[in-house]
């Protein structure tokens, strides 16, 4: 780890001018992507300026047919909480999904959804239910939020403070485990929303999470495990690698897909 | 719930003291400047700007390193080859010269103020390198026109180690009815101790004396190593170890940073340490196996084998590491007909230099890999040539009426019953009836295998001529016992003290335990091998009796009569009594100076021959690739057992890793590049607890046939788990795919391999 100045930030507008006030400054959420990389070297930022207790970033609230979370809320909050599992029981089983019990007590949905890593599970969930995500500048709709592999719409400076998720009528997630570091080799989030029926695929695609749009029509027809048969992902924007080639990669995203609509259908 | 270890509070609690747990005042810290390339020439090293950076006091390279006269790191074996070759071993500097042969080889060391200005300062040290080809292979490395990793070593190749009779085993095979023939890989590893390497040294220049603290398995082996590079005798340095977190074979031997940090201590005149992280371990601990067995067995008519033949690919690494050469030669050899009456065997084993980390030996270094052949090769064999797999093994099982058997590798076995560990294992997992489990699995789409192996595996041998043990006894009577042996989560302080105690007849409790007290220059192997219940633990009884027997004329003297009984702790004669603590209370030197009681005792013990038979029942998932352990039975003649769950624990634990071979577990380097591809746990899966079955699916069940070869009756256990788990997986996984159509599988089996090998297979079958 280099050496850097670590600053605790006492509120949002307090880490916004933080950072406005040193470019090479770095914010630091649940540190379980960021924590290791700087313990390997591979950042050198100036300051660090730690925003993971801030309460104003905090908690879960069911407004309506919104869930609001937090973006400091840890993963097992999320995992655990009862408001949660009522509104949309999916996204709370892909958090129990997350890491391990550690990885789930520290780390948060803001510093997953921020980092956009092409094989996180939050990713799925936020582009499938058409979530929201609110920083301390503007309102960005998921669409338009995730820009590639560990790419985002957020500008410099610019910070998340909650996520708005709308509730589904019914979703569900599904996840292959990498053996290794257990994130998502292919993780499959199916929501019927109020805007039509949306399939999400993390840990597999090239350009990190996309929605799955021949799924979605096929779904839209018939709401069933069998619309998928024949149908398949595009072995050429999928991630091949030492541990998976292509082509199992864009297998997998089938099975868990079918696996997270009979979760559903039952 | 069951009794803990007499460890396990303090280690649980925190109070463990690791090798990154000891600090000395005055100390400076180290960091490694590593290798980033497989194969390079150095044209230039330029230090300059890292001395002058904040807080270092040195930065050492291999100039340093040979001015000081330091020699080679120590490894290889001794052994002539057909034609009276010694093996050819390169130079293994503890700092890289004018070239690098591995990614991760350490190439400069600097010592600064804190931790972290030498590793802002290993950062500034200019290094050129002139990259050339690599090889990371054994295939690579013996491929003609191969870049050669050490320039005077053609063809890569390092040894040729024979064994056996090639004549007699080749006139078997010319009279054969079934010939069955099977390669078996046994993929690189990373060992991965929980805890990484770390050490402290300190240069007295009044005595001259070392003070070294650093994870090892034995006081003898690294100080003999440590003295033979750096020529500081041995007695000169004091290693201090008191706890390891995990050995299995690497840490048995002295790193470059050892070295570096008592060079670096004598010349900069105080103490320097240094601590690796995980990457280190990753990059620069030795890694295992790294070795493919090619077996051939010869059968007659009825299915008796008449001999089996094997050409062994031994991949060293760039270098000979401590134990590498050892394992593709010895090891691998001298067990090479397994449980069975093999009336003939002939080994070949080649043994090549590749750009890549040195191997050393990890967790039963070349017995499992031979396990796994011979139990791969025999399955089919029977599978091929249309024999029950369990008859072919019954037929051919050396049965107790023939013990001691000398096989044709050369071993005597003294004792073990095959046939009945056999039948034991298969009545515990219900083997008969596996084919209505198989239906039920396959009304759920799944496939279903079971696969045994009936293992065995030369333990307890060591390299020391004996073990020797020591008995302290303080002024108010308590005990302190002492052996070599170093430990690393084996639980020596719970069996050795129970064993001594027993003796005594006392309480545990009553006794200390202290490893590796170099004040004692005693004699003594290192924890390996499977080997310190046999070894040491029979050591120990000899104590206890040659303390006992120092004790009782004092005894006799103290109640005042001419002969004592003795019983629980306790002296009796003439109707009056006094425990033993009392007596050597009243005993004890008023100078604190020897006491009467204090003993010594030693013992030499020769090999013993663990042996089970190990059974899994596996369950896959044809969607993705994903297997299920769903029952694992472990039948093990270990011996008689000391400590139920220590035993347990072993056994646990090296069926664990053994799956993680199976499974997942695969330090692999780029082709081309040499590059190391699976430096993190992000890409280095380990075998989680939720992996394996759970209690009730998982037995660990002894079947003891006692040994004569020590006085406990032991076997051994540490490194059994591998030998069984890895033929009994592989062999569950053909039979649950061989109908599927999939002919052969190498290990890592993982998901995405297994997915892949189905869909050929029903490719080709359309």
């Amino acid at each position: 780890m280099y050496a850097f100045e670590y600053q605790r930030a006492g509120s949002v507008a307090e880490a916004a001018s933080l950072l406005a006030k040193n470019p090479e400054a770095k914010l630091l959420a649940g540190g379980q992507t960021f924590i290791p990389t700087l313990k390997a070297r591979l950042a050198q930022p100036s300051h660090v300026v730690d925003i993971g207790r801030l309460k104003e970033l905090a908690g879960i609230e069911v407004k309506g047919n919104v869930v609001s979370i937090g973006a400091m809320t840890r993963h097992a909050e999320v995992a655990a909480s009862a408001d949660v599992k009522k509104a949309i029981p999916a996204l709370a089983d892909l958090a129990i999904e997350i890491g391990d019990q550690q990885v789930r007590n520290r780390g948060t949905l803001g510093g997953s959804v921020a980092n956009n890593d092409p094989a996180a599970d939050y990713p799925s969930a936020v582009l499938a239910l058409g979530a929201t995500i609110v920083t301390n500048q503007r309102e960005i709709a998921s669409g338009d939020f995730f820009q590639g592999m560990f790419s985002t719409a957020l500008q410099d400076g610019e910070i998340i403070v909650r996520i708005v998720f709308p509730m589904p009528k019914r979703a569900a997630y599904s996840k292959f485990h990498h053996p290794a570091s257990g994130y998502a080799m292919a993780g499959v989030f199916v929501a019927d929303t109020a805007n039509g029926v949306r399939v999400a695929v993390t840990g597999a695609g090239s350009s990190g999470v996309f929605l799955w749009k021949a799924a979605e029509a096929a779904l839209t027809k018939t709401f069933a495990a069998a619309s998928l048969d024949g149908i398949a992902v595009d072995e050429g924007e999928c991630i091949a690698d030492l541990h998976a080639g292509a082509d199992y990669r864009a297998h997998l995203v089938g099975v868990m897909a079918k696996r997270a609509i009979k979760k559903i259908t039952g | 719930m069951q009794p803990s270890r007499r460890e396990d509070l303090r280690l649980i609690a925190g109070h463990g003291r690791y090798s990154s747990d000891w600090n000395l005042p005055n100390q400076l810290h180290a960091s490694v400047l590593r290798s980033t390339h497989a194969a390079a020439r150095i044209a230039r090293i330029d230090t300059a700007p890292a001395l002058a950076a904040p807080g270092v006091k040195a930065v050492l390279t291999h100039l340093d390193v040979e001015r000081a006269g330091y020699k080679s790191i120590v490894g290889g074996v001794a052994t002539k080859d057909k034609n009276g070759e010694l093996m050819k071993k390169p130079f293994y500097p503890i700092l890289a010269t004018d070239r690098v042969c591995h990614v991760g080889q350490a190439v400069a060391f600097v010592v600064a103020e804190t931790p972290e200005q030498a590793q802002d300062a290993v950062d500034l040290i200019e290094v050129e390198y002139e990259e050339s080809p690599a090889i990371v292979t054994f295939a690579d490395a013996r491929a003609p026109g191969a870049p050669a990793v050490h320039a005077d070593i053609p063809g890569n190749l390092s040894f040729v180690h024979e064994h056996g009779d090639e004549a007699k085993t080749a006139a078997a095979f010319a009279g054969a009815k079934f010939v069955t023939k099977v390669r078996v890989d046994s993929q690189r590893l990373i060992c991965n101790p929980m805890e990484p390497r770390a050490c402290l040294a300190s240069f007295d220049a009044a005595t001259g004396r070392y003070l070294l603290h650093a994870a090892s398995q034995g006081l003898i082996a690294p100080r003999v190593h440590l003295q033979q590079i750096t020529g500081v005798p041995a007695t000169d340095i004091d290693l201090i170890v008191e706890d390891v977190g995990g050995s299995f074979g690497i840490r048995s031997s002295p790193y470059p940073e050892y070295m570096l940090s008592m060079l670096a201590s004598k010349t900069l005149g105080v103490p320097v340490k240094w601590t690796g992280s995980r990457t280190d371990t990753f990059l620069s601990d030795y890694h295992g196996r790294a070795l493919s067995l090619t077996g051939e067995v010869a059968l007659d008519d009825k299915g008796n084998i008449l001999a089996f033949r094997w050409e062994d690919e031994i991949d060293l690494g760039a270098y000979a590491g401590p134990f590498g050469a050892f394992i593709g030669t010895q090891n691998v050899s001298i067990m090479c007909g397994g449980v069975y009456r093999v009336p003939s065997v002939f080994v070949r084993s080649c043994l090549a230099y590749t750009n890549t980390t040195p191997v050393s030996s990890y967790r039963g270094a070349g017995r499992p890999d031979i396990a796994y052949a011979i139990e791969r090769l025999i399955d089919q064999a029977a599978q091929e040539h249309g024999f029950d797999n369990l008859e072919l093994r019954r037929r051919n099982f050396i049965t107790p009426a023939e013990m001691p058997h000398t096989t044709a590798a050369g071993q005597t076995y003294d004792c073990g019953d095959f046939p009945a560990v056999l039948e034991h294992a298969l009545k515990t997992v219900d083997w008969s009836g596996f084919p209505a489990r198989r239906t039920q699995s396959e009304k759920r789409g799944k496939l279903r295998g079971i696969g045994l192996a009936s293992y065995i595996e030369a333990a307890a041998a060591g390299a020391q001529p004996k073990d020797q043990t020591a008995a302290r006894v303080a002024a108010d009577g308590t005990i302190t016992i002492y052996c070599m042996a170093g430990g690393s989560g084996q639980g020596h302080e719970t069996t050795f003290v129970s064993v001594f105690a027993g003796v005594l007849d006392v309480a545990p409790d009553a006794i200390q335990y202290r490893a590796s007290d170099p004040a004692f220059a005693m004699i003594g192997n290192g924890t390996g091998g499977s080997r310190t219940a046999a070894g040491q633990g029979s050591s120990f009884t000899l104590l206890a009796q040659a303390l006992l027997a120092k004790a009782r004329p004092h005894a006799a003297k103290a109640l005042g009569v001419a002969e004592v009984s003795y019983a629980k702790g306790v002296f009796s004669g003439g109707g009056k009594s006094i425990t033993l603590k009392d007596l050597a209370r009243q005993v004890a030197p008023a100078d604190a100076g020897t006491h009467p009681f204090d003993s010594e005792a030693e013992g030499s013990y020769g090999a013993t021959y663990p042996n089970g038979c190990h059974i899994a029942e596996i369950e896959i998932d044809p969607d993705t690739g994903v297997t299920d352990l769903l029952r694992y039975v472990a039948v093990d003649d270990l011996g008689n057992i000391l400590q139920p769950m220590i035993v347990e624990g072993q056994v646990h634990g090296g069926v664990a890793q053994g799956w993680g071979q199976m499974f997942g577990e695969h330090a692999v380097y780029d082709r081309e590049s040499g590059q190391f591809l699976t430096a993190s746990f992000m890409d280095y899966p380990m075998p989680r607890a939720g992996w394996l079955p759970n209690s009730g699916h998982f037995d660990r069940v002894p079947h003891p046939v006692p040994t004569k070869k020590n006085l406990l009756g032991a076997k051994g256990v540490g490194e059994s788990g591998c030998s069984g788990s890895l033929p009994a997986l592989m062999n569950a996984m053909m039979h649950a795919v061989r109908p599927a159509g999939v002919k052969e599988l190498q290990m890592p089996v993982t998901p995405a391999v297994l997915w892949r090998a189905l869909r050929d297979a029903r490719a080709k079958a359309a």
